[in-house]
């Protein structure tokens, strides 16, 4: 499987996942956008409404 | 007791202090050796009242510290760490990824509008018999990559594939460093008999015809603007233990790429220059499947290419001039090495 990471665009915004091979890195790179951790995963709140 | 300069021992931060005044920690610190005999001296600079009225006397009463410089090189033998140490840190922008064995860096240029100018910083440490009775034991805090330059000869030795790094610091030096090295670490040498070449479409390896080959980067840091009112001092709220650096930004930035091969019929050097024909430069060295430095160069016209002789043979020297590609910029660099957390 494809090794993966995060990238945040310049200027802030949403977080995209991408393949880590350097055709796509490069001009992502280049562009500004710069590694950030993964998002925090949003969960469903699955209590129980009474 | 004299010491030998072979006892020297270098260390410096593997990963990118938190900012300029924060010296990297001991876990964030690796050995490496180097081959050149050159300290990187502290520089004190100062200057005296000579000049002032009210003495009497044209002489100097006074001398005050004005500020502190500390430069250094350092020369080695190209390895897959060094190299993708010196690409992360000397390009400045790094994504890492995979993981053991193979941790891979893909570096480029800041893009001063997203990123800035300002480069990842590192500590510096230099020691001759560290411990109670050190001979020199001291940090430099703040350094940046001034510029590498990888230098690729022919011949079977080490000494065919080296790498020399210039840095340049905040001017902030611990002494003595407080640093126990760790041990020094194993690299992985990529050879000369290893290089892989393409450059304008022609296979240079492939031909058998390439001599030699360098290729760098310079980031020309502003040294000057490095001191601004509030950069700090040596010791912090001692206004008269000299001026540091608050920071080193990069100033115009230059890529370099020359190389030199057999000029035979059909060679199509001087060809090129005459076209000014654009096209990539690739190149790249390899340990193994998990150490390797791949440097590429999107858009390349010849600047110079003048035929001579090598030992006896026609070769033709050609100079490079690297250009700025719109989608993927100068150049980049892909680092594949056993390391963890290089620039990180």
């Amino acid at each position: 499987m494809p090794d993966k990471v995060w990238m945040r665009p310049p200027g802030g915004g949403e977080p995209k996942e991408v393949e880590a091979a350097p055709e796509i890195l490069v001009p992502l790179m280049v562009q500004g956008f710069s590694q950030c951790e993964p998002p925090e995963e949003v969960k469903d709140d699955v209590r129980e409404h009474s | 007791m004299s010491a030998n300069i072979r006892e020297i021992l270098i260390g410096f931060g593997k990963g990118k202090q938190t900012d300029i005044a924060t010296a990297n920690l001991v876990a964030n610190v690796w050995q490496l050796k180097k081959l050149n005999a050159a300290l990187a001296n502290p520089k004190l600079n100062t200057e005296s009242d000579a000049e002032e009225f009210g003495k009497g006397h044209e002489f100097a009463t006074q001398v005050f510290k004005t500020s502190w410089d500390i430069t250094g090189m350092i020369e080695k033998y190209l390895s897959s760490d060094i190299a993708a140490w010196a690409m992360a840190f000397g390009l400045g922008k790094v994504v890492k990824s995979g993981a053991s064995p193979n941790f891979t860096y893909t570096c480029t240029p800041l893009n001063p509008t997203a990123d800035g100018i300002e480069l990842p910083y590192f500590s510096f440490i230099e020691q001759i018999r560290p411990g109670g009775s050190a001979i020199i034991d001291r940090m430099a805090v703040g350094c940046a990559v001034e510029a590498w330059t990888i230098m690729v000869g022919s011949g079977p030795g080490r000494a065919n594939s080296k790498i020399n790094i210039e840095f340049v610091s905040s001017g902030k030096l611990t002494e003595p460093s407080g640093i126990t090295l760790p041990a020094a670490t194993v690299e992985k040498l990529l050879p000369s008999a290893s290089l892989t070449l393409t450059i304008n479409g022609v296979d240079y390896v492939t031909s058998k015809n390439i001599v030699s080959l360098e290729f760098g980067w310079k980031n020309n840091i502003r040294l000057d603007a490095g001191f601004f009112p509030g950069s700090g001092f040596q010791t912090t709220g001692d206004a008269s233990s000299g001026a540091i650096r608050g920071r080193l930004e990069c100033g115009d930035r230059q890529a370099s790429l020359k190389f030199v091969a057999r000029f035979a019929s059909g060679s199509t050097e001087l060809t090129s220059l005459r076209n000014q024909t654009t096209g990539t430069a690739v190149i790249g060295l390899q340990y193994d499947a998990n150490n390797k430095l791949t440097v590429t160069f999107y858009k390349v016209s010849f600047s110079s290419a003048e035929v001579g002789d090598t030992d006896g043979l026609v070769t033709v020297a050609v100079e490079c001039q690297p250009q700025y590609d719109a989608t993927n910029g100068v150049l980049s660099a892909v680092a594949q090495c056993n390391t963890d957390g290089i620039c990180q």
